[in-house]
């Protein structure tokens, strides 16, 4: 084994800098980088699990019109604003926060569903439907 | 003093008793009334088929068939006694809703011909009758004084609805003293009216005959006769006068009997809230300012016409995780026993004592279980629920079709029973079900909480009960030919006889009828006084 030498930590020590030098730089630059990449699998954590959110899933696929595939579902989601705004979310704080006010939006604007006997918004019956059309992770 | 409370069937009986008012019926409607009249200046005749108390042979004059809805009874939900159905009522009170009294274009025989701001000074002057705190029945007017607050839901959507708690007045135990010591009433017990006679020309009645059940007889003479016997009874009165209208007095349009309506009793949907919002302000009645309350939801009255609605109101029962919290050790035993210790703390006996005492020893131990709940509840720390079934008396939309009507089984006097045919319909269940579900979507606007309905579609009628709330056989309208009476509650085609009580109601709203019953009383007595 070498000897360590003070050339070689000094050598070790501006690596590293420079490592997170270029590191911070790099996330300063790519702040200014409009991305939209959060995904939407991130609101999936949002409904309950349970029998009772699965037979809503189910209950909504079956009668209301929504898109029978995620990704359909998924985009026909993020058409509404407070949603598109979630996914683009990191914080899941400010995420949950989100869908919920825009599942109150549906219900002052008549956008809501029955099912199950549960009244709900047309969001929240949308999500419990997408974890159902989730696709395997594996 | 003065006794001028009578028994028929004891002492000599009179060939002729005569006043200015006759008024058959002492339940809430005929005893205020008759004071009302009296404190004018006015002789009264007030005639009780029952005795001062309850008595089987009297009570079983009520006795006919349910033919319709069959969650309803004719009998036992009556009391023919001094006092009348004041002597079991739970004492929930609230005036109609001015809506009520509204013609709608979107329900058929809709509306009275005169209004909520007409009845409001005698719903005022009904309070002290019912025992009731100040007549303030909007929520603005106990937000101040109340120190929860109400659910924070758009106040053009949902309201908070105030109703109050009487003690329940029993107009046996708070009146009978009175009625016996006013000399300008004589008061008759056992004085069952069988028959009314139409004087020549037949546009007024020129006396009523009274007998007892042991057989005596006699014949009231008044210038005026008001029959308020209750929303079934007085139906079956006109309907078996016919010795001189062979369809019965007033029944010239085949009206008398039909419209009957009810509140359906419903408990059902269940509201769950978030965590974090308050609830206190809705499961339980409270004290202030010398009124029990009690809140509950609404649908404001332009989302109400606008949806095609009937009136409601929702109050919230608390489903309890914790049983001490529970009330469903609440049955005939604990209403028995609540209504003795109520009586006893007032210095009365209760009436029915035997009745009421066995009805504890049958229900013992939900009594005890009454009183360990009642007692934890004091010393175990509060722990509000944030699950509530909505229950209500849900209003019914007028139906023609759901009637009183006489069948050929006659009682000892020879007159005809009734048949009840209740109609619920699905159209008033699934108007109940649009009325959850439009508290469930503002429920969820306001971020409070989701609501699971529970009146499915096709309804089941059979989550509905009868509130016995006896309405609307003997309606009121402009209209001959769409009502029995007129707006002052005079039959249209009788001169000088006029119906008093809950029959009279064109539609029937969603508050206890009990309030209106004495306001309406009231109104009739200021008419009287001067027409009569």
């Amino acid at each position: 084994m070498g000897k360590l030498t003070r050339r070689a930590l000094l050598g070790t020590a501006a690596v590293g800098a420079f490592g997170l030098v270029a590191y911070g730089g790099g996330r300063a630059a790519c702040s200014f980088v409009p991305r939209n990449h959060p995904d939407f699998f991130s609101l999936l954590d949002i409904p309950p699990d349970g029998a009772v959110a699965r037979r809503i899933g189910e209950g909504a696929l079956a009668e209301a019109s929504l898109p029978s595939d995620f990704d359909g579902l998924a985009a026909a989601m993020k058409l509404r604003p407070l949603i598109a705004e979630a996914v683009a979310t990191e914080c899941p704080t400010t995420r949950r926060q989100l869908v919920q006010d825009q599942c109150a939006a549906d219900f002052a604007e008549g956008r809501c569903v029955v099912i199950d006997g549960w009244v709900l918004s047309e969001t929240e019956a949308s999500l419990c439907a997408a974890k159902l059309l989730r696709p395997s992770l594996i | 003093m003065t006794r001028m409370i009578f028994d028929l069937q004891t002492g000599e009986t009179p060939k002729e008793i005569t006043g200015d008012v006759c008024v058959v019926g002492t339940g809430p409607a005929g005893v205020t009334l008759a004071l009302e009249l009296a404190r004018k200046g006015r002789s009264v005749v007030l005639l009780e088929g029952g005795g001062e108390a309850y008595e089987e042979s009297s009570q079983a004059l009520y006795d006919g068939a349910v033919i319709g809805h069959g969650h309803i009874d004719v009998a036992a939900s009556r009391l023919r006694q001094f006092g009348g159905t004041s002597g079991h009522w739970t004492g929930l009170c609230a005036p109609l809703d001015a809506l009520d009294f509204e013609l709608r274009a979107d329900i058929p025989h809709h509306g009275w011909p005169i209004t909520r701001a007409d009845l409001d000074p005698f719903y005022a002057r009904a309070h002290p009758y019912l025992d009731l705190g100040p007549y303030r029945y909007d929520w603005e007017d106990w937000r101040s004084i109340v120190p929860f607050p109400a659910l924070p839901l758009d106040p053009t959507k949902i309201l908070t609805d105030v109703y109050q708690q009487s003690p329940p007045t029993r107009f046996a135990e708070k009146f009978m003293e009175t009625v016996r010591a006013e000399p300008k009433i004589a008061c008759w017990t056992h004085a069952n009216l069988v028959d009314v006679t139409l004087a020549d020309g037949g546009d007024a009645v020129a006396s009523v005959a009274v007998r007892t059940l042991d057989g005596r007889a006699t014949t009231v003479r008044a210038k005026t006769y008001v029959i308020a016997c209750g929303g079934i009874e007085n139906a079956r009165i006109l309907l078996n006068a016919r010795k001189q209208r062979p369809a019965g007095l007033g029944n010239e349009h085949d009206l008398v009997g039909r419209f009957y309506t009810d509140h359906m009793t419903i408990e059902t949907s269940m509201l769950l809230f978030r965590d974090d919002v308050d609830t206190r302000l809705y499961p339980t009645s409270l004290k202030y300012d010398g009124a029990e309350i009690l809140m509950g939801l609404k649908v404001h009255p332009d989302v109400v016409k606008a949806r095609n609605l009937n009136n409601n109101s929702a109050f919230l029962v608390a489903d309890y995780g914790d049983a001490v919290y529970s009330d469903d050790f609440r049955n005939y035993g604990w209403v028995a026993f609540s209504t003795m210790l109520k009586t006893f703390s007032r210095g009365h006996v209760p009436d029915r004592f035997a009745e009421r005492t066995c009805d504890v020893v049958d229900d013992l131990g939900s009594v005890a279980t009454g009183v360990y709940r009642h007692a934890l509840r004091r010393v175990l720390p509060e722990k509000p629920a944030q699950a509530f079934r909505l229950r209500q008396d849900a209003e019914q939309a007028p139906n023609p079709d759901s009637r009183v009507t006489l069948i050929a089984e006659t009682d000892p006097f020879g007159l005809q029973r009734i048949a009840l045919d209740w109609r619920v319909t699905t159209e008033d269940l699934l108007r109940l079900r649009r009325t959850h579900q439009f508290i469930g979507e503002q429920v969820g606007a306001a971020g409070l909480g989701r609501l699971q309905l529970g009146v499915s579609d096709p309804p089941d009628p059979d989550i509905a009960y009868s509130g016995y709330h006896h309405m609307g056989t003997t309606r009121m309208h402009a209209d001959p030919r769409q009502g029995v009476v007129d707006a002052d509650c005079r039959v249209h085609s009788t001169k000088n006889l006029y119906m008093a009580g809950s029959s009279v109601f064109t539609t029937g709203g969603c508050a206890n009828p009990t309030l209106t019953i004495t306001a309406l009383a009231i109104r009739l007595a200021e008419h009287l006084a001067v027409s009569a």
